[in-house]
């Protein structure tokens, strides 16, 4: 009897499902799509689907954040440019002063510890940022983000002196080209991390908190919560996250480009969200969903790469595919269908 | 067979909700020219008949004829161009639109493909001054308060050429004079023939205004009188279906003499708002705040609570000085806070009951320390019985309530954290006698209990009934102290106007 409920599960239903379908599509089409080797010499192994999950690392790392952002109503459109950020300052501590370091080869000039927690540190700070902006002086978040969205490009682009550094660094390229237990190494990140986010918020209240908040912070703060803390906290943990996603994209292409580093991945991560059943009002969230909205996003890309659509094209055939499931997952094609399950039950009742 | 004085029917109304039959076979006939007042506690099903009415929800059977045709309304918008119009509990218009706007959105006069804001303005002045409501209409609704903001709503509705219109709940946040000024206004209309629904929860209003009662009771129909048929106890008892001795039967706590201090404010105040209030409170005392609208008593309690800040003064709980900046601070302090506007301050809309019941014990705990499922269901299972809450599990989620319920939910809430103090704003306001009568006992037994509570109400009679000691306010200070025994609203009354009447004198 719990017909809201269902609804709700309905939209993570609806999202595997549609993955599914999608993936079903590509099998008919290309019976080689779900093949997977294992490459004995890399020690890795390869395949469509193996891929879908490596290339959704960055994306599903965002969108962990990023769920909990539109949940408490806002939007974060500043990770895209904190993953160049983070590229920036990793390169930057790989390479540091490049005139005497002019070849990009296997070293680095800090430890490499550094290398991968300052750009992160940073990533949080800017997290922090957005946070005491919409949490302490109540800016609107699209507002609030907007600046670092902005800033954040140009502060990379200062990192590197508006160069575009490359390395060939082993343990750096290790994050994104690197694998373990035969899986590239970016799926056991994004495990990692996954799993991290999702014990954090659902094992202790903050999940609850944060969806309090996101639907009534007036009487969320009567109740006793601390909303703009709840709010800073996670702001800044998506910065912090967002930098990680930043370290594995510069990592893949074993260079930092502060132009077109994560560019359009707020888009994307946004719509991870959206397709997994979170609604942009804020309120009720759910990180499996966001997982699955982000592999449905890689899901679709990766098809049109494969069966050669030309580059033009795959905006609007993503566009198509999206706003299909989107539809679906609306609120009265939900209802229709949850009222007529329930019609069918009902007879079903009256003849047993 | 058409009678002509009627204009509405509702013949066999049912509708199914997941789990529940909202609405039973329910038969509703209102007439030309004749205010109608439905009846029910919360949950009877009165909301519910008014939704179909309004195209909200859909009827599994049953017709509706407006004047002898059949029609079957799909959205509120549709119900309004058939001649339906509604004015809902709370208020449904665009705080940062101007008053004209609000009266006129979606239907714009328009002149050469521009809309014409002269039309609206002067139009909407008008209709307003029907109201006695004499106000710049260009300026933001925001502006005005919740009185004036009914009344344009009102004015809204009945400026659509309607023959029906439907009242829900329209003086809930009225005072006594704005109430005459609707009432005025609901005969101007009720003259020109107009068939109007009034659902309220104040029986003397029923009784002043309405014509014809429809009583429901549980979605099913109970009965229907003619106003002078029927005494307002027989009402009541219509209405609940229970013995009336078994509502009225409530004692006031008692006393003990050796009580020690709860509480202690020492004119504390916010400038502009509430200045120099100065109270105690004894452990185990029901202390009442009796005022007008407005006259500093939400004020008061939100400032004890820290929902604003206290600027001046002291407060002293339980023996000592506290500083209390925001409300976690008074939680630690042991005070629980059931705000006025429940809407807005009470529940979290999209949450279960359950998460709704152990949010505030949790926020205490802090994050890092949750409660398993097990304590959480164990939780909300104690209380949706202990306080009868009407659901088929914890959880449903809080906003598809009825108001009573919510109101059960909330105070859940804050029993769950047992306070030593519980400060209950407008706690039975919008909600029905029977339920009224439950939070009225549940109050007194905590008190007697131990518990000290600071009770805000503007209805007298249940001030008097409940408060050991009553404060009555008066513009952001404090008029004065009553005892609650041998107190009557004239005393209350008096106080209230106190000053007026010391300068004539």
């Amino acid at each position: 009897m719990k017909s809201r409920e269902s609804i709700f599960k309905n939209k993570l239903t609806w999202a595997v499902i549609a993955e599914l379908a999608i993936l079903i599509v590509a099998g008919i089409l290309e019976p080689n799509f779900f093949s997977i080797e294992f490459n004995a010499e890399t020690g890795m192994l390869y395949g469509s689907l193996i891929d879908i999950v490596n290339r959704s690392a960055e994306i599903t790392i965002i969108a962990m954040g990023m769920t909990m952002v539109i949940a408490l109503g806002g939007t974060d459109i500043s990770v895209g440019a904190l993953v160049a950020v983070a590229g920036a300052f990793a390169l930057k501590f790989l390479r540091w002063d490049v005139t005497q370091y002019p070849t990009p080869g296997d070293y680095s000039v800090m430890p490499f510890i550094l290398v991968i927690i300052v750009p992160m540190i940073i990533c949080t700070l800017m997290g922090l940022f957005n946070g005491v902006l919409i949490g302490k002086f109540k800016l609107q978040p699209i507002i609030a983000t907007l600046i670092l969205m902005v800033a954040g490009r140009g502060i990379a682009q200062i990192a590197t002196n508006g160069k575009q550094f490359t390395t060939g660094y082993t343990p750096y390229r290790f994050i994104g080209q690197g694998s373990f237990l035969g899986l590239p190494f970016p799926i056991i990140i994004t495990i990692v991390v996954c799993a991290a986010v999702m014990i954090f918020v659902r094992k202790t209240a903050f999940g609850t908190f944060v969806e309090s908040v996101g639907i009534n912070p007036n009487a969320s703060r009567v109740t006793g919560l601390k909303s703009d803390r709840i709010i800073m906290i996670v702001y800044t943990l998506t910065g912090f996250l967002s930098g990680i996603a930043g370290l594995i994209y510069s990592s893949r292409i074993s260079s930092c480009d502060s132009n077109n580093a994560g560019v359009n991945y707020e888009m994307d991560a946004i719509l991870a969200v959206v397709l997994g059943g979170t609604s942009m009002t804020g309120g009720k969230f759910s990180l499996t969903g966001t997982i699955i909205g982000s592999l449905i996003i890689r899901t679709i890309t990766t098809l049109v790469y494969y069966f050669g659509i030309t580059s033009e094209s795959i905006m609007a055939f993503k566009a198509v595919i999206i706003l299909i499931v989107i539809v679906i997952q609306s609120e009265p094609v939900g209802k229709m269908l949850a009222t007529r399950q329930a019609r069918k039950r009902e007879a079903g009742e009256l003849r047993g | 067979m058409l009678d002509h004085d009627v204009i509405l029917t509702m013949k066999g109304i049912e509708i199914q909700f997941p789990g529940v039959k909202a609405l039973d076979g329910v038969d509703f006939e209102l007439r030309r020219g004749e205010v109608h007042a439905l009846l029910g506690e919360n949950g009877a099903g009165k909301s519910t008949l008014i939704k179909c009415l309004t195209g909200v929800n859909k009827m599994d059977a049953g017709t509706i004829m407006l004047e002898g045709r059949e029609i079957r309304p799909t959205n509120p918008q549709n119900a309004m161009d058939l001649g339906i119009s509604t004015v809902f509990q709370e208020i449904n218009l665009c705080e940062n639109l101007s008053v004209a706007e609000n009266i006129f959105i979606g239907r714009q006069p328009m002149k050469r493909g521009q809309i014409d804001w002269k039309e609206i303005n002067r139009r909407s002045a008008e209709l307003l001054e029907r109201f006695h409501v004499h106000i710049d209409v260009t300026r933001p609704l925001s502006q005005f308060s919740t009185a004036i903001q009914q009344m344009v709503s009102i004015a809204r509705a009945v400026d659509v050429d309607a023959k029906v219109l439907i009242l829900d709940e329209p003086t809930s946040s009225l005072d006594n004079d704005e109430v005459q000024r609707l009432f005025d206004v609901m005969r101007d209309l009720r003259a020109q023939g107009m068939g109007i629904i009034f659902i309220t929860h104040f029986l003397d209003q029923v009784f002043e205004m309405s014509d014809r009662m429809t009583v429901l009771r549980n979605g099913h129909l109970v009965g229907v009188f003619n106003a002078g048929e029927i005494t307002k106890l027989e009402l009541v008892s219509t209405m609940i279906g229970k013995d009336l001795d078994e509502i009225f039967d409530l004692k006031r706590a008692e006393q003990k003499a050796d009580a020690g201090q709860m509480l202690k404010a020492d004119h504390i105040g916010v400038p502009g708002k509430v200045e120099d209030i100065s109270f105690s409170q004894k452990k185990g005392e029901l202390l009442g705040f009796a005022g007008l609208l407005g006259s500093g008593r939400t004020e008061t309690a939100e400032m004890i609570f820290g929902v604003t800040r206290m600027q001046n003064g002291t407060l002293v709980i339980d023996g000592r000085e506290v500083k209390i900046n925001e409300p976690m601070d008074a939680i630690n302090n042991k005070i629980a806070f059931c705000p006025e506007d429940r809407k807005r301050d009470g529940i979290i809309g999209d949450l279960s009951i359950r998460e709704n019941i152990y949010l505030a014990l949790q926020a205490r705990r802090g994050m890092l320390h949750p409660m398993s499922r097990k304590e959480q269901d164990a939780l909300a299972d104690k209380f949706i019985k202990m306080l009868a809450i009407a659901t088929p599990d914890a959880d449903k989620k809080i906003r598809e309530l009825s108001g009573g319920n919510q109101q059960k939910v909330i105070l859940a809430r804050w029993m769950a954290t047992e306070p030593d103090l519980l400060i209950l704003d407008e706690p039975t306001r919008g909600i029905d006698v029977g339920a009224k009568a439950e939070i009225q006992r549940l109050m007194l037994e905590m008190c007697q209990n131990g518990m000290s509570i600071i009770f805000i109400s503007s209805e007298l009679d249940e001030i008097i009934r409940c408060s050991n000691r009553i404060i009555v306010m008066r513009d952001g200070k404090k008029a004065g102290e009553l005892n609650g025994e041998g107190c009557t609203q004239a005393d209350i009354m008096q106080m209230i106007a106190g000053e007026k009447a010391g300068e004539t004198a």
